[in-house]
């Protein structure tokens, strides 16, 4: 008798697990062709740490912006297959591009006018909700990317000098050393934020590196007018 | 010396003066000790602080309630392994016990939870009380079996966990109650269902060592339902799951050799002695691999 109940319930179960199985690899799916997306995006971008790309880079942000329209439909396609309310519960799967493509919108914007972007506009780029019922952006994983920004805007700022933009560095300086700031507010809990936050203070010394080897040769733009004046001073 | 020393310490505030001039890191330390309210960044990340704290806070909460749920039940269970005594009356009274024990952390622990978890996606936070949760099944069914002799499914146990809160403290206000359900994912179900196995195999040689043959068979052939029934599934990608199969199987061994030293030598041994026999049989290859201390 009992064989009958125990039957019962595990006949449901597995139908339980089998759907969630259908639903795991459609979104495998989606975020495979996600995946595929910031890759390009990525590589575009990539132009900015080629030898005089300066004039190449709002082009290259352009492309960039029609690449996140792909990305928008993608995630509204995953949205449509994720149950509402159970975000967390597949998160796993988009988790790491999702962090990939902050850090990319992150830059995008970064390049087209210089500021930090905020969690709400990423959304926006990635076509996401911002609401946390629906199908939104993680604030971790948003995070996340702006720590992966950095690490991009450290290679970026040696390989600005090496094109010869002094005034770039010195833009990227600020932009760290604030944004350090603001992940210095942040009462992060012994996780992988936090591991990834661990490793900023890297990036950060290295730009200032940058900076400071401009400094003492008197090619940053700013400092070296003065210095110039200083010394027509003296002499 | 003096001098030298004075001499030393002008130079080094001669260069510190110059570094000072030429650093760069002095921008972000300012930056860092007078944090710029009116900063965009600065306002930005006050935001996110809160979000995250909340996020934190939400989650130790939930752990700390499910740490009681799990002490909780591990004396529940505790005490429904003493119910194995022959006196129908002592039984009854653990029974009854045991019953409003489970009543109250429904009743209260997990009406906490639960309103801990509304408006949240809990699967956000299902790490932080899963621990719990599988205890407390683990628990319930081990009382069901003993009780009713089968386990209800995982339908019946959701609508355990329904209840209603009335939104507003006031008395006076026409009460809006709104309906909060906790979540319990089947997975958790069937995890819970694999550790009451464990509890299973311990009744089963317990009610060897006081002679009761009978139901050790009894309960050796349930698990040998549940195993089959675990086996129709598949675990792959599970890993939890897996691991529960897995101590599933080696404990169905243990009782399925139980039985047949009872039935092959059942009639040689005094029946007193049955259970030291079996147990010095059983658990040399077990080692000692209990995961809790109630034995």
């Amino acid at each position: 008798m009992s064989n009958i109940v125990t039957t019962e319930i595990f006949t449901s179960f597995q139908d339980y697990l089998h759907s969630e199985q259908n639903i795991r690899e459609e979104i495998r799916q989606i975020v495979k062709e996600i995946e595929k997306n910031a890759r390009e995006i990525l590589t575009v971008l990539q132009v900015i740490h080629q030898e005089n790309s300066a004039q190449e880079i709002s082009s290259s942000c352009y492309k960039a912006r029609q690449l996140f329209e792909e990305v928008q439909s993608n995630y509204t396609k995953l949205s449509e297959v994720v149950p509402t309310g159970q975000y967390y519960r597949f998160n796993d799967h988009w988790k790491y591009v999702t962090q990939r493509l902050c850090f990319l919108a992150a830059l995008t914007v970064f390049l087209e006018v210089g500021i930090l972007v905020s969690i709400s506009t990423v959304a926006e780029i990635l076509g996401v909700s911002t609401n946390s019922s629906e199908f939104h952006l993680d604030l971790e994983d948003y995070l996340m990317g702006l720590l992966q920004l950095c690490s991009e805007l450290a290679r970026f700022a040696v390989n600005a000098v090496t094109s010869g933009d002094y005034e770039r560095p010195m833009q990227i300086s600020k932009f760290v050393g604030e944004l350090n700031a603001g992940f210095r507010l942040l009462n992060l809990k012994n996780d992988s934020l936090r591991k990834r936050f661990d490793a900023l203070k890297y990036e950060v010394k290295k730009i200032e590196e940058v900076v400071y080897d401009l400094s003492i040769r008197g090619l940053k733009p700013d400092y070296s007018s003065k210095t110039n004046i200083q010394e027509k001073g003296t002499e | 010396m003096s001098a030298s020393r004075g001499h030393k310490n002008g130079n080094y505030n001669k260069y510190k003066k110059d570094h000072s001039k030429l650093s760069i890191g002095d921008k972000r330390k300012e930056l860092e000790e007078h944090v710029d309210e009116n900063n965009k960044v600065i306002q930005m990340f006050r935001q996110y602080t809160l979000e995250l704290d909340a996020k934190h806070d939400r989650y130790e909460r939930i752990v700390k309630l499910s740490r009681d749920i799990t002490i909780e039940s591990k004396r529940i269970i505790f005490l429904l392994h003493n119910a194995a005594t022959d006196i129908d009356k002592k039984k009854e009274q653990i029974y009854n016990e045991a019953d409003l024990r489970l009543n109250q952390l429904i009743e209260k622990n997990f009406k906490l939870l639960s309103i801990e978890l509304h408006g949240q996606d809990p699967y956000l936070y299902l790490r932080a009380y899963t621990a719990g949760l599988q205890e407390f099944i683990e628990a319930l069914l081990y009382y069901q079996f003993l009780r009713y002799g089968s386990i209800e499914p995982w339908k019946n146990l959701i609508t355990k966990f329904q209840y209603s809160i009335s939104n507003s403290d006031n008395h006076n206000d026409d009460k809006t109650n709104t309906e909060v359900c906790m979540t319990v994912p089947p997975m958790e179900f069937f995890l819970g269902l694999g550790d009451f196995t464990g509890e299973l195999l311990r009744k089963c040689i317990n009610s060897l060592g006081s002679g009761n043959i009978e139901e050790c068979f009894q309960i050796c052939n349930y698990v040998k339902d549940i195993y089959t029934g675990f086996l129709r599934i598949n675990c792959s990608g599970y890993k939890d799951l897996g691991r529960k199969v897995y101590v599933l199987k080696q404990s169905l061994q243990k009782m399925e050799y139980a039985c047949y030293t009872i039935q092959v030598r059942g009639s040689e041994i005094p029946r007193h002695m049955l259970a030291t026999v079996v147990n010095t049989v059983t658990n040399p290859d077990v080692g000692h691999e209990e995961d809790e201390g109630f034995y």
